[in-house]
């Protein structure tokens, strides 16, 4: 249904998936589980350390995190199932939008990506509960501070300008480095160019040290993360599938 | 000859009931229903003083100082964690909101179904909904992470150009429960205001004289005046109705409309509904019974036959409530969705699975072992203890869908069991502050509606049909 | 014309009341010029009045529809002024509408009759009124104005009728 204030039309239809603008393809089969994307997401997004106790409590606060599991018959004998990075679908049909009370989380129409609004963000966390992937994380505490945790101090000295630090109270996701996002269109638009798939990437795509992650556009045909994906035809799944969220990642299968 | 009946083999016991036990048939002079119900109101005993005290002490520190330490700290103090990022004090909102369903359900259904022996406690059951409510509302507010900014929540005209989303069941929430708050409230003044009449009336000096004057607001009890209140009455009776079973739905759709297994069942708008009334009428017996003990000459207006009636109620509810929940557990238990199956056999075998257990034994068994019984439900104590188990056993359904349910969802890695912590005492602080409130409310306006009382003794009559003497209710609206 | 004067009648019961009420109107006092205080409603035809106008309903279907048009704002005219997507639904969502348009119908119907008792009844008023607090003991009053010259002839037929007092009212603060 198409509104009359010239939106695109936005439906929840079947028939017509909407193909999107930022994507990322996952291959479980070369991620080691070596965690080098979650160290870069965090430094690159200023996540902060929540500390030891907090974090064995379970609200460890990182925007990306290594699922690792088995399946075991008789333990100690077991069999690793392939390590499968779990971040923010950035999903089209968001749950976790029509759900917040205040239009923190909304979806924005041109980059079609989930937006989290920091500042305007109450902390109702319906949206951390109706996140079927569970990848929004929730300042318990004020992290960054001085009083919580005074041996970091030190640390706030590397944190990145260009994103905002979130003080207690705040939901928090991965917004696909939404920053570089915004540099690389800035330049281009700058030079009067469109994007080109490449020219920037994402923290953890960049750390990635097998490329297991990769980040690019999703309407470009051409794009690395299209290639790859067809490439792989048999391996190419989306996470939760059955939930119908469509999310932007592709994973492609590992082991045999 | 054969004969043409069977002698029963029990004598039917109480051919003749002495048909002045009942309320309605026991009247006394209004002007001494008055003295009675003022002096119950003024008479207090130091042991009122040392637990309103006591009770202070607690809602300061449990609550006050507690709440303070949350919202300085943040959210961390609470025992929410990924993935159970609601608890304790969302299970209390639900709780409290619940408990306030009985008041309308006795005031507004009862009344609006004739059924006369509703009419002395009314505004006991009115006062328990508008200050459960008021614990909802604070329940609610504890589990925000950024309390100070919950007026963006309100849909009022603002400078940032931005409005609340009605998409969110939240606002639905926000829209329901300030709707519900109000029209009970405003239910609760309408029948007190002859009330506070006659409290003027009866009232010499000091402070009470001015202050039930004020409120008393120039009542006098004529003909227009009566006809407006009574008017008025009726349609909030009838109209409040709906807004109380829309009100749980409303709160059970935050549930619903979720996508966690175990959550979005299409099933939970009227098992909440019925839930609500189960703990809510549960309540109300504790509460009669409470005031029948304490308060003085309240003998006289709760009676044995009030609380048959309440347990017939609550038999009846907890029957509804069973077949509700029955509903709700044999779908996942009879397959098809792997995560609801997950859900459940956590929630039944998991570590927290005596819970469970408990929970049934209270909703269910307990209400069918006691309720059938004509003389032990006529019993109050008896009936305080069932309803206290009653609403144990729905403080932990509620614990169960909320922090051990969601502990289960479609992402293994993250599976990990809420511990509560600062919410303990604040959740005893708001029973504290619920009991704090009701004891001064006794204090201040009568608990009686006299006036109801009377109309219906005026109503009712006895009247001789052939050699039985038969109870007549007229309807005198 | 003789001056009026308001006279107050005190019965204990309903039945010396609903008489008393007819013997003023066999005196040929105008309903209008009657009033009946108590300690409960009585209804009108007890006594034999003619029924109380009321405006309360009117009012508070008043209030129910502008509570309906509040609803359809909210869920409607918002969107429509700051349109903005949320999880692939639609933005002029149905199902909330039915739920918004509800709530607020019902809390413009209960509040407008709420208000609108207070502002049919005058409520609230403090200026001196005829009363006397053995009403809400629960006597009935009966509050009527009569030429002064006759009020021999009203007194006494309402003592027939078995008033306990008849006296004269005087506007006092409640």
């Amino acid at each position: 249904m198409a509104t009359e204030l010239g939106m695109p039309g936005i439906t929840n239809q079947t028939e017509e998936e909407p193909v999107g603008r930022w994507g990322m393809v996952i291959d479980q089969d070369l991620c080691t589980g070596c965690q080098a994307c979650v160290a870069a997401c965090a430094m690159e997004n200023n996540v902060p350390i929540v500390g030891e106790e907090d974090a064995g409590y379970g609200r460890y606060m990182h925007w990306i995190r290594i699922e690792r599991l088995w399946e075991s018959e008789d333990y100690p004998e077991v069999k690793m199932t392939p390590f499968q990075p779990m971040l923010c679908q950035q999903c089209h049909n968001a749950p976790c939008e029509p759900v917040c009370p205040v239009f923190a989380s909304v979806h924005s129409l041109s980059e079609d990506l989930n937006l989290q609004v920091y500042n305007r963000c109450v902390g109702t966390r319906y949206c951390g509960n109706n996140c079927p992937y569970q990848v929004r994380s929730f300042n318990w505490r004020d992290y960054n501070d001085e009083r919580v945790h005074p041996e970091l101090v030190t640390l706030h000295n590397q944190m990145n300008p260009d994103v905002t630090v979130r003080r207690r109270g705040v939901m928090e996701k991965c917004t696909f480095c939404i920053q570089r996002i915004h540099k690389a269109e800035d330049k281009a638009k700058s030079e009067g160019r469109d994007v080109q798939d490449g020219e920037f990437t994402t923290a953890c795509a960049q750390a990635c040290p097998t490329n297991a992650i990769r980040f690019g556009r999703l309407d470009d045909p051409e794009s690395q993360i299209n290639q790859i994906a067809a490439t792989h035809p048999s391996r190419a799944y989306r996470a939760l599938e059955e939930v119908r969220t469509l999310p932007r990642i592709t994973y492609l299968k590992g082991g045999a | 000859m054969a004969t043409i009946a069977k002698p029963l083999a029990r004598p039917r016991a109480q051919e003749h009931e002495d048909p002045r036990q009942y309320l309605m048939h026991d009247p006394l002079p209004r002007g001494q229903m008055n003295a009675m119900v003022m002096e119950a109101m003024h008479t207090t005993s130091p042991i009122f003083w040392a637990v309103t005290g006591v009770l202070v002490l607690i809602v300061l520190f449990a609550l006050g100082y507690e709440w303070y330490i949350l919202i300085m700290q943040g959210q961390g103090t609470a025992g929410v964690l990924r993935p159970d990022y609601w608890g304790v004090f969302l299970v209390n909102t639900v709780f409290w909101i619940g408990i306030s369903h009985a008041g309308t359900f006795i005031s507004a259904i009862l009344r609006v179904l004739k059924i006369e022996s509703r009419r002395p406690f009314t505004r006991a059951a009115e006062l328990m909904t508008t200050f459960g409510l008021v614990q909802a509302g604070l329940s609610i507010f504890m589990h925000l992470g950024r309390v100070w900014l919950v007026y963006w929540m309100f849909p009022v005209p603002n400078e940032r150009q931005i409005w609340p989303v009605f998409h969110s069941p939240l606002m639905w929430d926000l829209m329901a429960i300030t709707t519900y708050l109000l029209c009970s409230t405003m239910y609760l003044i309408l029948p007190l205001i002859p009330d506070l009449a006659m409290a003027r009336d009866r009232t010499e000096g000091g402070w009470q004289k001015p202050f039930y004057r004020i409120l008393a607001i120039g009542f006098r009890g004529t003909e227009g005046e009566w006809k407006n209140l009574t008017t008025a009455m009726n349609i909030f009776a009838f109209a409040i109705i709906p807004v109380m079973f829309s009100v749980h739905t409303i709160v059970s759709w935050d549930f619903a409309m979720a996508s966690r297994p175990g959550w979005s069942s299409t099933v939970f708008g009227p098992y909440f509904v019925i839930g609500a009334l189960h703990s809510g009428m549960a309540a109300v017996a504790i509460v009669l019974f409470m005031l029948r003990s304490t308060m003085k000459h309240y003998t006289y207006f709760i009676r044995a036959e009030h609380f048959n009636t309440m347990g017939m109620l609550m038999l009846l509810v907890s029957m509804a409530w069973a077949y509700f929940y029955f509903n709700d557990y044999l779908v996942p238990w009879y397959g098809g969705d792997v995560w609801d199956k997950l859900v459940q056999e956590y929630t039944e075998k998991g570590p927290l699975g005596y819970l469970w257990y408990t929970m049934l034994i209270c909703n269910i068994a307990v209400p069918w072992a006691f309720l059938w019984n004509q003389k032990w439900r006529q019993t109050p104590w008896l009936l305080a203890i069932v309803g206290l188990l009653i609403n144990v056993g729905m403080y932990l359904e509620r614990f169960i869908i909320i922090p051990v349910g969601v502990t289960i969802n479609r992402m293994p890695f993250t599976w990990r069991q809420y511990e509560p912590r600062i919410e303990v005492p604040m959740t005893i602080g708001t029973f504290a502050l619920f009991l704090l409130l009701y004891m001064l409310a006794s204090r201040l306006i009568p608990l009686i509606p006299v006036w109801e009382v009377q109309e219906g003794q005026e109503a009712h009559m006895i009247r001789k049909i052939g050699k039985a003497e038969v109870s007549t209710l007229s309807d005198l609206e | 014309m003789s001056e009026a004067i308001t006279l107050l009648a005190m019965f204990k019961d309903l039945e010396p009341a609903a008489e008393g009420v007819d013997k003023l109107q066999q005196l040929g006092l105008n309903d209008d010029d009657m009033n009946v205080i108590s300690g409960i409603p009585i209804k009108h035809t007890i006594l034999g009045r003619p029924p109380a106008i009321t405006y309360v309903s009117r009012i508070g279907f008043f209030g129910a529809i502008l509570g309906m048009f509040l609803g359809i704002f909210f869920i409607y005219g918002i969107p429509y002024l700051y349109p903005l997507l949320v999880g692939g639904q639609p933005i002029f969502p149905v199902p909330m509408g039915f739920i918004i348009t509800f709530e607020m119908t019902m809390l413009g119907l209960m509040g407008f009759s709420f208000i609108g008792m207070f502002v049919d009844s005058g409520f609230p008023s403090y200026t001196p009124k005829e009363y006397t607090p053995e009403v809400s003991d629960g006597k009935i009053a009966l509050l009527f104005i009569c030429p002064a010259s006759e009020q021999e002839k009203f007194i006494n037929a309402l003592k027939d009728a078995g008033a306990e007092s008849v006296a004269p009212a005087e506007a006092r603060h409640l």
